[in-house]
């Protein structure tokens, strides 16, 4: 705690902006980045071929809301993003625990995992879309490749990090397996399932739009594609900043979820 | 006829992979009476904490008996608790969740987890944090948890490994009166273990002085101070040569 802190906590409430000092500072400097990006296109000449403004941005997506292409377009991406994020969670959770829990089976399968999680997996989207084909399948396919690792490193991390003082705890107490399972388990991995999630959640998003880069008609990834194939390059822009925008919400909505759920990690 | 905590000729043996064997108790023979308040003190690394992970039942001894009212200790039991020196609190759960854990594993009815629960956040001196998570507890707060969910599910027997080592000397000083006050509303058969001399003679009806590893039993000293002890008795001549007896008992069996 620095003393500008104790001091605080004496005087009034402070004002808004006062309170949320940091936030605003990181609003502002978006802002002023939108403001050069505009400002410099007074002075230099725009080729819209290329380059596009903020101010033509905001019009491309008020165009696209209007026309309720974008809304279509996210809904269709939204179902692959789902479906693969689901099956990664099914698949990735359980396989992780027990790499975590069985150590000849985590000694087994580590080094495979990391090569595979290390490996540009997104080089191999037009491999999987040829197995699997173009649409619903395909796209499915390259989410769950992406999004699956994350939950299985996070799940036998969480498994690994387990305070043996507590299993001995509850075995001092009179507890059987299925109460260290369930008590001290559980509890302890979940905030690393949930944190798995966040970056799972980041990585689905590049599946989707990718996947859909190399073969989709349908989406906002082909969308995006699309778009910059005909030079609309400020829908397309539209396109990328609200996917840009929906990733940070759904981040950092599940990180102020972590915190308020999980308040004892904020220690560890 | 066996005396209520007995152990005799316990040897246990540790077989880490890649590593030495470590023998932490050879020969080991004690005796505990009921009621009594025992501290064991030894150096580091005697096997004092291993022992008490035996009592626990925890750990089996590769040979040797441990018996208590004359039946041995196979597994872990409701008439032993243990008070960890890491306090050992779930920290999903709050105060009074943790407090119930024992009687939640005994599959006890929650009304009356929630009242033994109460009655021990009161005497514990934790009224008003019920609803606390351990994070946001001091350390002698969390040890008092501690206590009181060893406490919960009324063990016969109340085994300390070294409590109050993770607390400051203040916190140390006040946890032992605070101690030695619900031990006498609770009347449990103790044992202490300690590095601290001063700790095991203020609080014990005995002291066990272990030798160094393979721990065995060197010697042990009997506390003839009155009860209820006042913290003035720590200055006193009776206690101070008490003290400097242990102490040379002790020191030949630390190395440096």
């Amino acid at each position: 705690m620095t003393v500008e802190c104790l001091v605080d906590e004496r005087l009034p409430r402070a004002s808004f902006v006062k309170r949320h000092r940091d936030a605003m500072l990181g609003v502002l400097t978006v802002a002023l980045f939108f403001a050069v990006w505009q400002a410099i296109f007074l002075v230099v000449p725009l080729n819209p071929l290329f380059f596009t403004t903020p101010s033509l941005i905001a019009a491309g997506f008020v165009d696209l809301v209007e026309s309720g292409d974008l809304l279509h377009d996210l809904a269709v991406s939204a179902v692959p993003f789902g479906l693969g994020l689901l099956a990664a969670v099914i698949v990735g959770v359980p396989l992780g625990i027990l790499m975590g829990w069985r150590v000849r089976i985590g000694y087994a399968l580590d080094p495979l995992m990391t090569v595979f999680y290390a490996s540009p997996l997104v080089a191999l989207a037009p491999l999987l879309v040829i197995f699997f084909g173009v649409g619903l399948a395909g796209k499915t396919v390259i989410v769950f490749t992406l999004a699956v690792f994350p939950f299985i490193f996070n799940a036998a991390s969480g498994v690994r990090a387990v305070d043996r003082l507590l299993i001995n705890v509850v075995r001092s107490l009179g507890g059987r397996e299925r109460d260290i399972y369930l008590k001290i388990l559980f509890p302890s991995v979940l905030p690393y399932i949930v944190a798995g999630a966040r970056i799972a959640i980041g990585r689905a998003l590049i599946a989707v739009l990718v996947g859909e880069f190399f073969a989709a008609s349908e989406g906002i990834g082909y969308a995006i594609s699309r778009f910059g194939d005909i030079f609309a390059i400020d829908r397309m822009f539209a396109c990328i900043i609200t996917v840009m925008v929906i990733a940070v919400v759904l981040t950092e909505g599940i990180r102020w979820a972590e915190r308020a759920a999980f308040p004892w990690r904020a220690s560890q | 006829m066996p005396a209520y905590i007995q152990a005799r000729n316990v040897r246990l043996t540790f077989c880490p992979p890649n590593r030495a064997a470590v023998t932490a108790l050879d020969a080991f023979d004690m005796d505990v009476e009921e009621g009594e308040f025992l501290s064991i003190v030894g150096p580091s690394g005697c096997g004092k904490s291993t022992f008490l992970n035996v009592l626990l039942g925890l750990i089996k001894p590769d040979s040797g008996e441990v018996t208590m009212h004359g039946r041995k200790i196979t597994g872990p039991g409701s008439e032993r608790a243990m008070v960890f020196q890491e306090f050992g609190l779930l920290p999903w759960r709050t105060v009074q969740h943790n407090i119930e854990l024992g009687l939640e594993l005994k599959r006890t009815a929650a009304a009356k987890r929630r009242l033994v629960a109460e009655r021990l956040v009161s005497l514990v001196g934790l009224g008003g944090f019920e609803s606390h998570y351990p994070h946001e507890l001091s350390g002698g707060m969390k040890q008092r948890v501690g206590l009181a969910r060893a406490l919960a599910t009324d063990p016969d027997v109340l085994l300390m490994d070294e409590p109050f080592a993770a607390l400051d000397a203040q916190t140390r000083d006040l946890m032992q009166v605070e101690l030695l006050r619900i031990w006498r509303e609770a009347r449990k058969t103790v044992l202490f273990v300690t590095h601290q001399i001063d700790e095991a003679i203020y609080l014990s009806d005995r002291v066990l002085v272990m030798s160094k590893r393979p721990g065995r039993t060197k010697k042990i000293f009997d506390i003839k101070l009155p009860r209820p002890r006042e913290y003035e008795m720590r200055v006193t001549p009776e206690f101070n040569d008490l003290k400097l007896e242990i102490w040379n008992t002790l020191k030949d069996e630390i190395a440096i």
